[in-house]
Order: structure tokens, then C-alpha cells, then sequence
């Protein structure tokens, strides 16, 4: 009797699992151990590091994060449609191109904004 | 004791259990399409890439372990599995090692659906394309956590920086291979492939196939998209506070997901397991696989950086606008009835 993929795949991740985690844990057991307040200090290629790393950075590309949630979702439309190209009406299949086609210009505009760099 | 709903009982777990290990999927799980597959190929292509890049270089590579120093990559996994595993003082250590393992768990998971052969596939899904790109989809949250446990200036910055071109390139990437979806109606790649019986798509695709070896190039954070991991300014990227185990782990995840990600070009566009009957089918794959891994190794040894923000910029305008015209040339291949050649 076939297996479903369900559980090949859980099967499958199961065993990379078990062949990397005694790694870690053989790393964590034959390593050397102890504090030092130099060599715990965060890399910074032999500056002294000030404070954390969690702080406010300047989000320039932000806009293309924007803009993937947007293309995201018409991804996985597109797809469903290309699956059934052929299946459809003429008419039908067509409708989808011309909306691709309308959707350049919103993404030509938010492509400049994006270049804005003063406005993120 | 009652028994908790919706739970299977002990005794259909372990006839389960023996069902699986006593099936010839089994076999193809431990060994071939599976896991010592994917791993010492990983470690085979980590030998390849400094071998090649030596070439490049006018240098010789690794020589003494063994024959032209092909052991070298077990002698680096046994040294980096006795060193120490330092993680800064400000460092989330439990969090950095579960993402470095989870960053393993996804790397391999595509070759669950990845056809190696005729019927050679650990799972045949009907949505095999969509799970693959599912699973690659990952990888840009498993390294930004990393960056962020880390807590140090360079690891989260390649952080920052990965999740930014991961995500850019996604987009391209997808939309260049709807056109083969279009043309064969299925995301199975086991039938991907066998629609590629007369002609490859690499002919009818070949503006998707530029766009996705370009996009392939930037998810793999490799140059001249290697900007995560820019050694002149970012050390080594979300990686640099990574060490010992971790690090091999992590490393290892990296060549396995470059592995099959040239496995997957070769499903694609370079016809998959198909060739003249001297070789056997797997042969083939690998053959193939091995020849993309090696134009991949390649290109990081002859080409420079690019900027930031100009690949983001070109993966918004010209490779999506390219992908876009891929589809178009798609459906006039369908509309002129030439898309029979790669009917299934």
C-alpha cells in the first residue's frame, strides 16, 4: 500500500532531525566551555562593540516589502490560472493578460516612490 | 485509561512504523533521493566549489586528504565538530541553534518532491512546484531570526539584507516558471519532466530560464548577489556569530539548498532524468545537476559584487518585466498550437 506524501515527508524530516540534532548536542558536549568577557564580546573585527545590535535601522527597501505582499497574492493567482490555460475559454484567458498589463503602471509609480529615498 | 480523541492507538503507530521501514520508500528516504544523498553531495560540491575557485585562481586547492583532497570536506566537519561553540554574551544561544537546525530542516525538504528518476521520488505530489517554492520561501524568516539572536551589528544587518533580496527575487522567480505550468498544466514535476520527451523547455522558456538562473543566483546569496554575505564589509554576513556545529550546520543547509536548487533547474529546463540510454537515468540527473552546480561555482569565481539597492531595483523592473514578457510568449506559443510538443 502507497504511503501519502503527508507522512513521507514527516518521516523524511524526522530522520535529518535525528541525524543533525546528536550533532549539536556532540558539539555541545566536547567543546570547551567557560566565560571570558573578551571573547564573548560580539565581532565587530576588533572594535569594541557599544551596546545591542537591536536597534533602529534606516528601512530604505522597505517599499519592495510592500510591494512583494502585493505580488505575492497575484502569484498565486496566476498560477492557478496558468494551470487552466488551456481548459478556458479564449475570452477568459485573455482577461487575466490584460490585467498584468494594467497592473505595470501601479508598479512603474511605486517603483519611483520607492527610489525616494528622503520620504522612508 | 481512556484513550485521547482523535489520537491513533499505540499498536497502529508501530505497524505504521513498521510499514515504513520495511517499504522500499524507505530505502529512498535513508539513501538515494534521500538523506546521505543530499549530504554527501553537499559536501562533494563544497570540495568542487574550492577546487574549481582554485582553478579560477591559478591555485591548486585542496591536495593532501586523500586523493586531490576529496576527504578535505569530512577532515572540516570533524575539526569544526570539536570546536568550541562560542555565542556572544548578548547572544539568544538556544534560539541561534534551534534556526540553525531548522535552516537544515528546510534546505532539505524539497527533495521530497525532487524526481531523480523514473518513479525515483520519495513523494510524487500533484503540487510539487508549489512545495518546492514553498519550502525555499522560508529561508529569508529562519535567517532573519538568526540575525536577530545574534544580536550583533554585521549578523543582522546580512539579516536584514537577505530578507530584502530573498524576498525581491521570489517574485521573478515564480513568474518565470508559470510559463512551464502553461505549458505542460501540471505543477507535478515528475510529469514536468516527461512533457520534455521531444523538446527541452530550455528552447521554448529560454527568456524564463535566464530570468530563473538569475533569480536562483540571488536566493542562494551567491556573487554577484552575494550581498548577505559581503566579506569585504559584513564579515560573513547573518553567519559571522555562528560557530562549531552551528556553523557546520548552517553551512552544510547552504550547499544543500544550492544542490537542489540546480536540481531543480534541471527538472525545469534541462529535461531532468532524460538523455540517450548509455547512462542510467539518475546518472543523468546528476550529471546535469553537478554541470549547473558547477557554471554556478563558476560565475562566483569570475564576476564582482553588485551594488544593494541596483539588484533590488533591477529584480523589480527588468527581471519581472522579463517574466512578464515570458508569459506573454507563452500564450502565443499556445495561441499559434505549438505547446502539443510538451503535452504529457
Amino acid at each position: 500500500m502507497a504511503l501519502d506524501s503527508w507522512t513521507l515527508f514527516v518521516v523524511f524530516e524526522l530522520l535529518i532531525f535525528l541525524g543533525i540534532f546528536p550533532l549539536l548536542v556532540f558539539g555541545w558536549l566536547m567543546g570547551a566551555k567557560g566565560r571570558d568577557p573578551i571573547r564573548d564580546a560580539p565581532f565587530e573585527s576588533g572594535q569594541t562593540h557599544l551596546g545591542e545590535a537591536r536597534q533602529r535601522y534606516m528601512m530604505q527597501y522597505y517599499p519592495y516589502l510592500i510591494m512583494f505582499v502585493v505580488f505575492d497574492v497575484v502569484a498565486m493567482f496566476l498560477f492557478t490560472w496558468g494551470l487552466a490555460f488551456t481548459a478556458l475559454p479564449f475570452a477568459q484567458g485573455f482577461l487575466l493578460l490584460v490585467f498584468l498589463v494594467i497592473l505595470v503602471a501601479p508598479l512603474g509609480y511605486a517603483l519611483y516612490l520607492s527610489s525616494k529615498t528622503e520620504i522612508w | 485509561m481512556r484513550r485521547l480523541q482523535g489520537l491513533p492507538a499505540l499498536d497502529e503507530i508501530v505497524s505504521l512504523a513498521v510499514r515504513i521501514i520495511t517499504s522500499r520508500t524507505f530505502l529512498e528516504i535513508l539513501v538515494f533521493p534521500g538523506f546521505l544523498n543530499i549530504t554527501l553531495s553537499a559536501a562533494f560540491l563544497t570540495w568542487l566549489e574550492r577546487k574549481v575557485i582554485a582553478r579560477v585562481q591559478l591555485r591548486i586547492g585542496p591536495l593532501y586528504a586523500g586523493m586531490w583532497g576529496i576527504l578535505q570536506p569530512i577532515a572540516d566537519g570533524v575539526k569544526l565538530m570539536f570546536k568550541e561553540m562560542i555565542f556572544p554574551e548578548l547572544a539568544d544561544a538556544r534560539l541561534l541553534m534551534l534556526c540553525a537546525l531548522s535552516l537544515m530542516l528546510i534546505a532539505a525538504a524539497p527533495v521530497v518532491a525532487i524526481p531523480f528518476g523514473d518513479g525515483l521520488v520519495i513523494a510524487n505530489m500533484e503540487i510539487g512546484l508549489i512545495y518546492v517554492f514553498a519550502a525555499v520561501s522560508l529561508f529569508p524568516t529562519v535567517i532573519l531570526l538568526i540575525g536577530w539572536g545574534s544580536n550583533s551589528k554585521y549578523p543582522f544587518i546580512g539579516g536584514l539584507r537577505s530578507l530584502f533580496q530573498q524576498v525581491s527575487y521570489e517574485i521573478p522567480m515564480w513568474f518565470s516558471a508559470l510559463g512551464i505550468v502553461m505549458l505542460t498544466g501540471s505543477l507535478n514535476l515528475t510529469e514536468i519532466v516527461k512533457a520534455q520527451q521531444n523538446i527541452w523547455f530550455l528552447v521554448p522558456q529560454v527568456l524564463g530560464f535566464a530570468v530563473f538562473f538569475t533569480t536562483v543566483l540571488a536566493e542562494l546569496e551567491r556573487i554577484p548577489f552575494d550581498l548577505p554575505e559581503a566579506e569585504t564589509e559584513l564579515v560573513m554576513g547573518w553567519m559571522t556569530e555562528l560557530s562549531g556545529v552551528a556553523f557546520m550546520i548552517g553551512f552544510l543547509a547552504m550547499y544543500i539548498k544550492l544542490y537542489l536548487m540546480s536540481a531543480l533547474i534541471t527538472v525545469l529546463f534541462l529535461g531532468g532524468w532524460l538523455g540517450p540510454p548509455l547512462l542510467p537515468d539518475p546518472v543523468w540527473f546528476l550529471v546535469k545537476t553537478f554541470l549547473v552546480s558547477s557554471v554556478i561555482v563558476i560565475i562566483r569565481g569570475s564576476f564582482p559584487r553588485v551594488r544593494i539597492d541596483l539588484l533590488l531595483k533591477a529584480g523589480w523592473t527588468r527581471l519581472l518585466l522579463l517574466a512578464l514578457a515570458n508569459i506573454f510568449v507563452t500564450v502565443i506559443l499556445i495561441v499559434l498550437g505549438l505547446d502539443w510538443m510538451w503535452r504529457v
